[in-house]
């Protein structure tokens, strides 16, 4: 959950999503969801030029297991909260296993 | 099947049957009889009064009176008819209504009686008509005198309908057996005596006989007429209907018969049905109702269950329609009836002005809904309310069941599982949903949602309440029994190759299950530690170790956050006894979270000066998570903590990796970025606590800071680095400060201050000049000139002289330098200078 959570925060920032084909999309997050499929509004592709079949598709949604990397803007990731939260995270599995 | 061989079978058939069921059983036998009869002995018909009757059959039948009568008379009764016929065809399909028409037509001819047996195959073959429609239907219709006829019958049907029902099928072989015999017997009879009973045999015939006449004679016209029957009833029946008047016009000599015989048949009808004495006016019309109603009742029900099935829904409305159409008034039971049959357009064109108006208002009204249907659902009727439903519960159940265990522990969990988003939130002041909303408050939203719009589009609010009912319910049950029973996230079907693992929101199926052995690195980690050698063997293991340690340190730190959360209401004189153990509780696991803590940090590990390895707790600082801890660490230690802590770093300081890597040498004037980010943080993280806690000791802390790091540090170092300069400047000037806010402070004290002071000049005079980070063009001086000026302050004029020297070049050249520079960086360079320059008294401007 943790990078649905994390991606939460994303929402309404603009990110760049890189899929598993190569395409580049940026484009504003509007929801992203626990499989972390992606809808992104306003969206442009980085190489218009290489994929001018999505020139005129305004706003899509990606399903999570085609997404390669999200690029997102530094500002606005908290890192040590970040951190904090996969410390929990791993707390919680360890205490999982051994429970 | 020839249409030679049907035509005759049919005249027979018919005139037999349809005696039956229209006269009674008697009647038609005789009908039957005579018609077969008839044919044989014409000459007794006709010396009856059938000749008379012809005459003036001929003349109405053909002309309007007939079926304005009728139609009127039909059309009231029509109405009625179509009622009957209209609901059952409603059923049925609309073939059925158009069979109802079609029979309507057949019936002139007495023919309906043999039909009866013969039907239920013809019926079947009606079944085809729809197909065969368009080419013969026209023709029928083409031949529009058949409409007088049609109303007739139409009536005819309503009248007679129950009595042919119940007697037709047993009357009508008896009577055809008996017809040939019997016939001449009655034949003989009736010449004799021109009874009523005979007479309407004789009616029988003489239909009979116009039809066998006119498919002799006319082969031509019956054969176009006719050639349609073979397939379909109906080109049968307008021939018969026509055939009639046909006859009547070609051959009087056997026209004159059929009004004789509609004349015995008015008589019959009046003694079995009172209702048909209104439609007797004219004889003609009479003897052509009997057959048909008969027919109707008879092929109805074949029709019901044989045509029915063929027909198309929209074409049965149509007729349905149309049927009732001519029903409300006598023009239209005429025309109507046969169009609407047969096609659309005719049949309009036959309707009325106001009929017509509102049959294409309620089309259009119908089409315009239709099409108002058709855009609000494209693809409904994919799903059906059920099966939505049935979808959105499966989809609750999941994310119930999925995010169950977060309800169950309530906002505590939810913080666990979403921690980033809600804390992120919080600091962030991102505006979101209820930070501790719980999931089912979610899913009762979603469930409202759906509820309100089953509602609102449709009329069945109950069953939506009760599918939503049905939804919240077995939601509940699935978390209950998610909760009840552990999950199993594989499953193994015997027999099977392979595993199939499930996943859910929670647990998304695992890409890579790493096993981690048994004797893992914890083991290998904590077994080396103690040993103690750690020094000297491979750093990455005492990196691990401070790695673990540090991690220690947060996992010790977040459980003291999440519990200082969870502290209880505060203490009031008036709190139950409940609320003070619950207190009582916090307090102490705070307590013993703090020991945790304390111990985690490793502070109080022993110092030992000739190690190698840094102490823990430094090592710790020289891990960037580690300097992060160090102003949340300070939050939730205690006072003799701080000091403690702070000491320890003073002690360390040339130690600390900020300190001891961050020198720059002259082969590098400038820092690495890594060690220049690794400054920055520290400077960032780690020294605010402890300038926090600097500015608040009291002097002889101060004095105890610097002489630990006189004592215990290589000043030369530490001065020549921007942390250990920062502290040494926060020192200096805590003093200096205090001296400044208490004048009647301990003079002891501050005569051991000056000594330390005294020492420190003594230390870093030597290194002044390499104080200074970079070259002139580096901006980043602030801190140095910070130092000289805190060092300034507190000089002596002696002192301040040899600190100019020291730092002369320094400033002669930023001076310099600044001159060269705009204005706003000028200032701002100058001002860096001025910090010192007024410290001691002087101003760059002076230098100017």
């Amino acid at each position: 959950m943790l990078f649905f959570s994390f991606f939460k925060t994303l929402i309404d920032h603009e990110v760049t999503v890189e899929l598993k084909n190569e395409i580049s999309i940026r484009g504003t997050l509007k929801s992203v969801d626990q499989f972390l499929n992606i809808k992104l509004d306003n969206i442009q592709v980085v190489e218009e030029i290489r994929w001018p079949h999505l020139s005129s598709t305004k706003n899509l949604f990606i399903r999570g297991s085609v997404v390669r990397y999200v690029h997102l803007p530094s500002s606005i990731v908290d890192t040590a909260l970040l951190e904090d939260a996969s410390r929990r995270e791993a707390t919680a599995a360890k205490e999982k296993k051994t429970g | 099947m020839s249409f030679f061989g049907f035509d005759a079978t049919l005249p027979r058939d018919r005139g037999h049957s349809s005696k039956a069921p229209g006269f009674g059983q008697a009647q038609d036998a005789f009908a039957g009889l005579s018609g077969k009869g008839v044919a044989d002995d014409d000459d007794a018909l006709d010396f009856e009064e059938t000749y008379d009757g012809l005459g003036d059959q001929l003349d109405e039948t053909d002309d309007t009176f007939n079926d304005d009568t009728f139609g009127n008379d039909t059309a009231q009764a029509v109405g009625k008819d179509f009622d009957f016929a209209g609901q059952t065809s409603r059923v049925a399909d609309a073939i059925e209504g158009e069979g109802l028409l079609w029979q309507a037509k057949q019936p002139p001819p007495n023919i309906h009686a043999t039909r009866h047996n013969t039907q239920p195959a013809k019926p079947a073959k009606s079944g085809y008509e729809p197909y065969a429609q368009p080419t013969y239907i026209p023709d029928l219709e083409a031949n529009a005198s058949i409409w007088g006829i049609n109303p007739k019958r139409q009536a005819q049907p309503q009248q007679s309908h129950p009595r042919q029902e119940s007697q037709a099928p047993p009357a009508a072989p008896a009577r055809k057996m008996m017809s040939l015999e019997e016939v001449e017997a009655m034949m003989l009879s009736q010449s004799k005596k021109p009874a009523p009973q005979p007479a309407p045999q004789a009616a029988a015939f003489p239909s009979q006989a116009q039809y066998p006449a006119q498919y002799g004679q006319i082969p031509g016209q019956q054969g176009g007429f006719s050639g349609p029957p073979q397939i379909l009833q109906r080109p049968q029946q307008p021939p018969t209907s026509r055939a009639p008047p046909q006859a009547h016009a070609e051959l009087p000599g056997h026209a004159v018969p059929p009004p004789v015989q509609q004349q015995p048949t008015i008589l019959q009808r009046s003694r079995q049905s009172g209702p048909d004495q209104s439609a007797r006016h004219t004889p003609v019309q009479h003897a052509q109702r009997p057959p048909s109603q008969p027919r109707q009742i008879l092929q109805n029900p074949n029709r019901l269950s044989g045509h029915g099935q063929p027909i198309t829904q929209p074409g049965q409305q149509r007729q349905g329609e149309f049927q009732r159409g001519p029903q409300m008034g006598p023009a239209h039971a005429r025309g109507p009836s046969f169009p609407g049959v047969v096609t659309h357009p005719e049949q309009l064109l036959h309707l009325t002005e106001e009929e017509r108006a509102a049959y294409l208002i309620e089309d259009a009204k119908r089409a315009k809904r239709n099409h108002k249907i058709h855009l609000l659902s494209k693809d409904n009727g994919l799903m059906t309310p059920q099966d939505k439903n049935f979808i959105t519960r499966i989809q609750l159940q999941q994310l119930m069941a999925a995010t169950g265990g977060l309800e169950e522990h309530g906002p505590e969990a939810a913080l666990t599982e979403d921690f980033y988003y809600q804390v992120y939130c919080q600091i962030r002041g991102t505006p979101r949903q209820n930070p501790h909303q719980p999931a089912s408050q979610f899913a009762q939203t979603y469930l409202f949602q759906t509820g309100g719009r089953y509602g609102m589009g449709r009329r069945h609010h109950r069953g939506g309440d009760n599918h939503m009912q049905r939804m919240e319910q077995q939601v509940q049950r699935a978390v209950e029994a998610a909760k009840a029973k552990p999950k199993n996230k594989q499953l193994v079907i015997e027999g099977s190759l392979g595993k199939i693992s499930f996943s859910n929101s929670k647990t998304p199926k695992p890409l890579l299950n790493i096993k981690r052995p048994d004797h893992g690195d914890g083991t290998q980690g904590s077994g080396r530690r103690p040993s103690g050698v750690n020094a000297h063997g491979s750093p990455i293991i005492d990196r691990k170790t401070t790695l673990r340690n540090i991690e220690n340190v947060y996992d010790c730190l977040m459980k003291l956050e999440d519990h200082e959360r969870r502290m209880p209401p505060p203490l009031a004189e008036n709190s139950d006894p409940q609320t003070i153990q619950a207190h009582m509780e916090w307090q102490t696991q705070t307590q013993k979270l703090h020991e945790t803590l304390w111990q985690d940090l490793k502070i109080m590990e022993p110092i030992n000066p000739n190690s190698l390895t840094p102490h823990p707790f430094i090592a710790i600082l020289s891990h960037a998570k580690g300097k992060k801890a160090i102003p949340r660490i300070f939050r939730q230690i205690d006072e003799q903590q701080r000091i403690i802590m702070l000491t320890m770093i003073v002690v360390h300081l040339d130690m600390l990796s900020v300190v001891a890597k961050a020198i720059p040498s002259a082969d590098e004037p400038n820092l690495s970025p890594a060690i220049r980010e690794e400054v920055e943080l520290f400077s960032h993280a780690v020294m605010p606590p402890l300038f926090g806690h600097i500015a608040e000791s009291p002097l002889n802390i101060v004095i105890g800071l610097l002489g630990l790091i006189l004592d215990r540090t290589n000043l030369h170092l530490v001065a020549r680095t921007k942390i250990g300069m920062s502290l040494l400047t926060m020192l200096i000037s805590r003093a200096e400060l205090v001296k400044q806010s208490t004048p009647e402070m301990n003079p002891g004290d501050w005569e051991q201050w000056m000594q330390l002071y005294n020492r420190l000049f003594d230390a870093v005079e030597p290194v002044l000049p390499l104080i200074f980070p970079g070259s002139v063009n580096d901006t980043e001086d602030v801190y140095v000139w910070q130092f000289l000026a805190a060092m300034g302050v507190g000089a002596s004029p002696e002192q301040q002289q040899r600190l100019v020297l020291g730092v002369k070049d320094r400033v002669m050249d930023t001076v310099a330098v600044s001159k060269a520079l705009p204005a706003e960086l000028a200032s701002v360079r100058l001002g860096h200078v001025n910090l010192f320059m007024r410290a001691i008294g002087l101003d760059v401007e002076l230098l100017g």
